[in-house]
């Protein structure tokens, strides 16, 4: 009988080193922004500054890692920040017609979740590329909220406990940051150990694959959106609640933040591959990057040009670290 | 030339005789699966022109034939995905009538397809259980499906040191004797194989050869496709060759060689 070959088993280290590059390379990115801000800024590193960062950046990664499954199952979602406004707005509008505070705050989760749903149904039922479907709920979301407030902000009064949501602190820590890191984890905890986790995973690797050995496929595509909904939903509300209003124009330019951080954590756009913990690590390196350029006194238009120079220049080098890495692993194997 | 069209014209004639007489002739066994007068159509096409084929268990039956001679067709009649225009199928003795893929997977028919069924993203041991997956309350149960596979691995003697690693890393023998092992892990009753071994390197096909015969030895009916002639002659007892729609041809291993395959699978007895 002839013995079983073992040629592509290299060395545990390179295994974990290939694995891990996206995520290892985003941390070094990451430390060498904190350092460089803290070494020419005064302010950077005090408890306050970071903790305004963390603050603003609870949005984009409660999104973000919505935004993860989405990537990972290989679609993309381009209405999240539309979907922000409308929750904003709609929220702002219940709120100032008295609305309870509570109720309020489910009606839009489940809000978001409906969106979401017709979304992915016409990706994973109808087959349309989830690009198309997204961007025309890009607009149309956007221009519902528009419509709905005629483009004016709407203030929200006299609801201490929505604002604690947006504005409070608990233990020290902005509440915004303390849900951000509570959905994170559970992001992670889904992706990783769960069966819906691991049937996003199989869809967005092999969509066939999942199909044949009986995944809901079709399922499991549609609600990624879903989540996205929800996840949008509840930055929208965070947003609504530290600005004490709702307005049409939030979170504009928003999913490019989004998809920005999701991808900068080394999330592929094929599908299949990405982390919670790179999108952690994406969304704060995007967030220090844009609070240390205004601390330096540099132009905010400048930010913009920036943030996409080191998007651009961190996904360079990842895609180079990959690649030796691809190549090292599998130099004696036989696939082309 | 003369003689060995002659020959030919023999060959084809006795195989055209054979599958017939083997259904009767055996009459102590039940075959696994019979196929009898299997007609498909596909518009003017006549992808499948009446064909009878039976399979008995732990026996592995090669399928050859050129390009389009309907080999895929006929496999896809088997697991389901094509129903037959005309034509009865029985399984285990009992007639059967498919109603699509999960059907045919229900009544325990596997099929391993070239490349096509892991998910590179995930570890060898989240493939093995892909759509089956072991859990604990709503929590992956990691643990029992690293030793539970490691138990799938072994009985079919497959090597793969780290079942934590993702499929992506592994050679393609190794890609392939996996998907081949959850297949067989499903408990099939016959086990369909498309081109196992096309994409293969010499030593990874001696591996999936040699994992064939294994699962060949638990009980299991395995249909195998493929081009590489050579090969059914380590794992098969039996091939079947078509030709347009038709089968032409069933040999036992001991009655035929590499020649004589080649000459059914093209056809030379057109020329009679």
């Amino acid at each position: 009988m002839t013995a079983y070959t073992e040629r592509s088993q290299g060395s545990p280290w390179a295994d974990f080193l290939s694995e891990q590059a996206q995520v290892l390379s985003i941390a070094f990115f990451f430390l060498v922004c904190v350092v460089f801000f803290a070494m020419t800024t005064d302010t950077f590193m005090t408890l306050g500054n970071l903790l305004n960062v963390i603050r603003q950046a609870a949005p984009i990664l409660i999104v973000a890692v919505a935004m993860t499954f989405v990537i990972i199952t290989g679609g993309i979602d381009l209405s999240v920040g539309s979907q922000v406004a409308l929750v904003n707005a709609v929220a702002a509008i219940a709120l100032a017609a008295g609305l309870p505070w509570p109720v309020v705050v489910v009606a839009m989760l489940c809000f978001g979740a409906l969106i979401g749903l017709g979304q992915g149904w016409f990706v994973a039922y109808q087959g349309i590329p989830a690009f198309i479907v997204t961007l025309a709920g890009l607009s149309m979301l956007r221009g519902i909220a528009l419509y709905l407030t005629q483009g004016y902000s709407i203030p929200i009064k006299g609801v201490p406990g929505f604002f604690a949501l947006g504005r409070g602190e608990l233990f020290g820590i902005p509440v915004p940051a303390l849900i951000a890191i509570a959905v994170a984890i559970l992001g992670y905890v889904v992706i990783t150990s769960t069966r819906y986790g691991r049937q996003v995973v199989a869809v967005g690797s092999n969509m066939e694959a999942a199909r044949r050995v009986g995944m809901p496929a079709r399922w499991a595509i549609a609600s990624v959106y879903v989540v996205a909904g929800v996840a949008s939903a509840l930055a929208g509300l965070l947003i609504a609640a530290r600005l004490g209003s709702g307005s049409s124009n939030a979170a504009v330019g928003f999913e490019l933040q989004v998809i920005a951080a999701v991808v900068l954590g080394g999330t592929s756009l094929m599908g299949g591959r990405g982390t919670i913990v790179g999108t952690i690590l994406g969304t704060l390196t995007i967030a220090v990057i844009g609070n240390g350029l205004i601390l330096m006194h540099i132009s905010p238009f400048f930010t913009q040009i920036v943030t996409g120079a080191i998007i651009l220049i961190a996904i360079w080098l990842n895609t180079r670290i990959f690649t030796a890495n691809f190549r090292f692993g599998f130099a004696r194997g036989n696939r082309p | 030339m003369s003689d060995r069209q002659q020959e030919n014209a023999v060959a084809v004639g006795s195989g055209r005789v054979n599958p017939a007489r083997n259904g009767r002739a055996d009459g102590g066994r039940v075959p696994r699966i019979a196929l009898r007068d299997i007609r498909k159509n596909f518009g003017s096409l006549q992808a499948l022109r009446g064909v009878d084929l039976d399979i008995y268990p732990g026996e592995c039956l090669g399928l050859v034939g050129d390009n389009a001679a309907g080999k895929s067709t006929l496999t896809k009649i088997i697991s389901g995905t094509y129903i037959p225009d005309d034509g009865t199928m029985h399984l285990d003795g009992e007639p059967v009538r498919f109603s699509g893929p999960a059907d045919a997977r229900r009544r325990n028919i596997e099929m391993v397809f070239q490349d096509l069924s892991l998910c590179d993203h995930i570890d060898v041991a989240g493939n093995l259980f892909l759509g089956r997956e072991v859990t604990r309350g709503p929590f992956l149960d990691r643990k029992t499906m690293l030793s539970e596979a490691r138990k799938m691995l072994d009985a079919l003697e497959i090597r793969i040191p780290r079942l934590s690693s993702k499929v992506a890393q592994l050679s393609g023998g190794q890609r392939q004797a996996i998907a081949i092992a959850r297949a067989a892990s499903f408990d099939p009753k016959v086990l369909i194989m498309d081109e196992p071994t096309s994409a293969l390197a010499v030593a990874e096909v001696e591996a999936v050869l040699s994992l064939i015969n294994r699962v060949k030895a638990t009980g299991v009916s395995v249909i195998l496709i493929t081009h590489r002639l050579q090969d059914l002659f380590r794992v098969c007892d039996r091939i079947a060759v078509m030709y347009e729609g038709t089968m032409v041809a069933e040999r036992s291993i001991a009655e035929t060689d590499l020649e004589d395959l080649v000459k059914l699978i093209v056809g030379e007895k057109d020329e009679r």
